[in-house]
C-alpha cells in the first residue's frame, strides 16, 4: 500500500517529464518490490491496485478507469503477470532460503550434540543432553527415556500414558512410527527408537510430526542416531572396564593363591607335625618337650591368623570398591590399642613409642589403621633387633606415622618390589612379610594417603604412613569446659 | 553351688573345646546350636551366664540379646569373627556385656567370663562406685579421682565420661553407649566428641597416653576400663 502511494506521488512528480511508459516502469519497480515481499494472492492484489492506479490517475482519460487505448491493456495485463511471476520466483527464493537456514541450524545442532556426547560418562547425562537438543530442534514437547537392564523403559514420573504406550511400541517394533513412517500413521507424534536393530537402548518422542515433513523426521533421527551411539560407547566402555578389572581380579586371586599356598602350608605342616607327635609319643616325650610342641602349635596357629586376617583384608580391599567404615579417629588411640596387643611379643620392650599431645584427628577406618601399624611394628620386631621406633608427627596438612628399625634393611633393588603383593624378599626360607606390606599400602592408599620406605642413615629401614589431614577439624563447637 | 554357662555355638569342634575347659574350670555346661534351641534352654532353666556366637544358622542374635534383656540380668559374652564388626557392635549395643574374637584362647575365655560374672545384674546389681587400680582411685560417690594419692581435677563432662566407664569396669562399653548415657540421644552420631575427651581424660589420668593402662581402647568398638 505504502509502496503504491510512494509510487503514484512519484508519478506525479514527474508527470511533466517523464512518459507514461516510464510512469508504468515506477509502479511496475513498486509491483516487483511488494511482490517480493508478499505471498502471491497479496502480489495479485498489490498488481491489480497498481495497474488501478496507474490507469485511474495516468492512463488517458485521467481520473476515469477507463481505458483510451489498446496499447495500455496490454501494459496492464503485463504488469499482472510480472507482478504474479515475480511474486512466485520471491517465494520460490524465500522457501529456498529458509530451507537452507533451517539445514543449517539442524546441522549445527548435530555437531553441537556430537561435541557435547563426546565427553559425557554416565546414560543420565546423555538422556539430559538428548532432551536439550530435542527441545532445541522441535517445538515438543518432546521426551526420551532409556532402557534399564534388560528391556525396561525407565520413564519420566509425569509422562502422558499414551507416550508411554507409544515408546513401549517402538522400542518393541524397534523402528520409527507416527505420520509418514508408513507405521501407525494415526498418531500425533514420531516415535524413534535409540539404536539399530537388536541393540535398542530407549526411545524419543517427538512432536510436532507432519507426514510431509520428511527432513524434519530425517533430523529426529540423526540425533537418536547420535545418543544411541554415545550410549552404545558407555556401555561398550563399562564392559571393557569390567573385563579388565576381572581379569586384574583373576590375577590377584592366583596371586593370593600362591600366597596362599606357600604361607598357609608351612605353619599348617608345623601344627600338624607337632600336634600328630603329642598324639603319638606323649608318654615318650619329655615335660619341656611337649611344652615345646604345644608353644609352636599355638604360635603357628596365630601365625596362621594373622595370614588370613591379611589376606582377606587385602582382597577386600584391592578387589572391590569397599566402602571404609571412616570416622573421626585419634591416632593416639590407634596407637595406644596396638602397642598394647604387639607388646605381648615384645618382652624386652624394644619398641620405643613418641606419640605428642592434642594430635588432630583423622578421618580413617580405625581397624584397617591399626592392622596397618600392627604390621610394620610386626615385621620389624621381627626382622631386626635393638630398638625401634614408633613416633607420630604432623607435618605439612599430613599426619605422620614411622616406624624405624635397626635391621639388614631392604636392598634397593628390591625396594620397589617389597610393597607388591607377595613378594619375598629373602630365599633363606625365613617367612616373608607375605601379604603384609601389600595390605599396609592398600589400606594407605584407600585412606588418600601413601606409605613409603626410606633407608635409613647407619642402617635399618624407616616405614612412614602419611595421611591427609582435613582443614575442618569436628569439635570446634566443644566449649572447653573449666574443671 | 556351681555356675552354669549356656554355650550358643553351632561349630561342633569349638563347642566340644568350650564345653571341656569350662568343665574343667568347674562350671556346669549346657549348649545349644541355634537361637531357637537357646531360647527354648532359656525359658526352661536360665544359665548365669551366656557364651553366645554370632552367625548362628537362625538368625543374627540381637533378638535372643534383647530377649534376656527383658527377663534376666544374667551377663552376655559375644564370640565374633573378625568380618562380624558391625553385627557384634549390633549385639552390644542391644545389651551384650562383652566380646571375644575368634581365634581366642581359653584362657581369655575364661577371663571374660569371670569379669562378665563379676558384675553380673548389669541392671539389677548395685552400682560399683568405687574404682581401685594401681595408683588410680575413683569414688564416684565423693566425686573424686585420686592418682598416687593426688586429687585430679575433671570437668563435669569427663566426670561423667569417667563415671560410666567405672560403672562397666573391665568391660567394653560401645561408643554409642557412651555418648547416649554422657551426652544424650541426639548425640549418638557425635564420635568425635568422645575422642576429643577420651584424650583429655588419657592425658589426665594416664601415664603415658600414648600407652594407656587404665582407659584402654577398643578399637573400632569402645572403650574398657581396665579391671585387672
Amino acid at each position: 500500500m505504502l509502496l503504491l502511494t510512494a509510487a503514484t506521488a512519484c508519478s506525479f512528480l514527474l508527470d511533466r517529464y517523464v512518459s507514461l511508459t516510464s510512469q508504468a516502469m515506477i509502479y511496475v519497480l513498486a509491483v516487483v518490490i511488494a511482490s517480493y515481499k508478499l505471498d502471491w494472492i497479496e502480489s495479485a492484489v498489490c498488481a491489480v491496485a497498481a495497474v488501478t492506479a496507474l490507469n485511474f490517475f495516468f492512463v488517458p482519460p485521467r481520473w476515469t478507469f477507463e481505458v483510451e487505448n489498446q496499447e495500455h491493456f496490454i501494459a496492464l495485463g503485463t504488469m499482472l503477470v510480472l507482478a504474479l511471476v515475480i511474486s512466485h520466483l520471491a517465494k520460490g527464493v524465500r522457501r529456498e532460503t529458509e530451507l537452507a537456514h533451517l539445514n543449517e541450524r539442524r546441522a549445527r545442532q548435530l555437531q553441537a550434540l556430537a561435541t557435547n556426547l563426546s565427553n559425557v560418562n554416565s546414560p543420565a547425562d546423555i538422556e539430559a543432553l538428548g532432551h536439550k537438543a530435542l527441545d532445541a530442534a522441535f517445538a515438543g514437547p518432546c521426551s526420551l527415556a532409556l532402557t534399564r537392564d534388560g528391556r525396561e523403559l525407565d520413564f519420566a514420573a509425569d509422562l502422558d500414558p499414551a507416550v508411554r504406550d507409544g515408546m513401549r511400541c517402538c522400542v518393541k517394533e524397534e523402528a520409527v512410527l507416527g505420520p509418514g513412517t508408513g507405521r501407525w500413521p494415526g498418531l500425533l507424534a514420531w516415535y524413534l527408537p535409540l539404536g539399530e536393530r537388536g541393540h535398542v537402548t530407549g526411545a524419543a518422542c517427538v512432536r510436532p510430526a507432519l507426514a510431509a515433513d520428511e527432513a524434519g523426521r530425517e533430523h529426529a533421527q540423526a540425533l537418536c542416531a547420535l545418543l544411541a551411539q554415545a550410549l552404545w560407547r558407555l556401555r561398550v566402555t563399562a564392559s571393557m572396564l569390567a573385563a579388565q578389572s576381572e581379569a586384574q581380579r583373576q590375577q590377584l586371586q592366583s596371586t593370593f593363591l600362591a600366597a596362599i599356598s606357600h604361607d598357609l602350608r608351612t605353619p599348617l605342616a608345623a601344627i600338624v607335625g607337632a600336634a600328630s607327635s603329642l598324639q603319638t609319643q606323649r608318654d615318650k616325650l619329655s615335660e619341656p618337650e611337649q611344652d615345646r610342641l604345644l608353644g609352636s602349635i599355638v604360635s603357628e596357629a596365630s601365625y596362621l591368623s594373622t595370614v588370613t586376617e591379611n589376606t582377606l583384608q587385602l582382597v577386600q580391599l584391592t578387589g572391590a570398591a569397599q566402602a571404609l567404615k571412616r570416622d573421626w579417629e585419634s591416632m593416639e588411640e590407634i596407637v595406644g590399642a596396638v602397642l598394647a596387643r604387639v607388646r605381648q611379643r615384645d618382652s624386652q620392650r624394644r619398641i620405643k613409642s613418641n606419640v605428642p599431645e592434642n594430635l588432630p584427628l583423622v578421618k580413617a577406618d580405625p581397624v584397617l589403621l591399626a592392622q596397618l601399624i600392627s604390621n610394620l611394628l610386626d615385621n620389624a620386631l621381627q626382622y631386626s633387633d635393638g630398638a625401634i621406633d614408633l613416633s607420630v608427627s604432623v607435618e605439612a596438612q599430613e599426619l605422620l606415622v614411622s616406624v624405624k628399625d635397626r635391621g639388614p634393611g631392604i636392598p634397593e633393588a628390591e625396594q620397589k618390589v617389597i610393597f607388591e603383593a607377595y613378594t619375598r624378599g629373602d630365599q633363606s626360607g625365613q617367612r616373608g612379610a607375605g601379604l603384609g606390606l601389600a595390605l599396609c599400602r592398600a589400606i594407605a592408599l584407600a585412606h588418600g594417603g601413601r606409605l613409603t620406605l626410606r633407608p635409613r642413615r647407619g642402617g635399618g629401614s624407616n616405614f612412614v604412613l602419611a595421611l591427609p589431614l582435613d582443614a575442618q577439624q569436628p569439635g570446634q563447637e566443644l566449649n572447653q569446659e573449666l574443671p | 553351688m556351681t555356675l552354669r554357662v549356656l554355650v550358643v555355638e553351632d561349630d561342633r569342634e569349638i563347642r566340644a573345646l568350650m564345653q571341656s575347659s569350662l568343665s574343667v574350670e568347674g562350671f556346669e555346661v549346657q549348649t545349644a546350636v541355634s537361637l531357637s534351641e537357646a531360647s527354648a534352654l532359656l525359658r526352661h532353666s536360665p544359665p548365669d551366664v551366656i557364651v553366645l556366637d554370632l552367625g548362628l544358622p537362625d538368625g543374627d542374635g540381637v533378638q535372643l540379646v534383647r530377649e534376656v534383656r527383658t527377663r534376666h540380668s544374667l551377663p552376655i559374652v559375644v564370640v565374633s569373627a573378625r568380618h562380624q564388626e558391625a553385627q557384634k557392635i549390633q549385639l552390644l549395643d542391644a545389651g551384650a556385656d562383652d566380646y571375644l574374637t575368634k581365634p581366642f584362647s581359653v584362657g581369655e575365655l575364661l577371663a571374660r567370663i569371670r569379669v562378665a560374672l563379676r558384675h553380673r545384674g548389669t541392671a539389677l546389681a548395685a552400682a560399683v562406685t568405687v574404682h581401685e587400680l594401681d595408683d588410680l582411685r575413683i569414688d564416684l560417690a565423693a566425686h573424686s579421682v585420686l592418682r598416687n594419692g593426688e586429687v585430679l581435677h575433671l570437668t563435669p563432662t569427663e566426670f561423667k565420661l569417667l563415671a560410666r566407664l567405672v560403672r562397666s569396669a573391665g568391660r567394653v562399653v560401645t561408643h554409642r553407649q557412651l555418648l547416649l548415657d554422657v551426652w544424650g540421644p541426639e548425640f549418638t552420631e557425635h564420635t568425635h566428641y568422645l575422642r576429643l575427651y577420651m584424650a583429655q581424660l588419657r592425658a589426665k589420668i594416664e601415664r603415658d597416653p600414648a600407652e594407656p593402662r587404665h582407659l584402654l581402647t577398643e578399637t573400632g568398638v569402645g572403650y574398657r576400663l581396665a579391671a585387672v
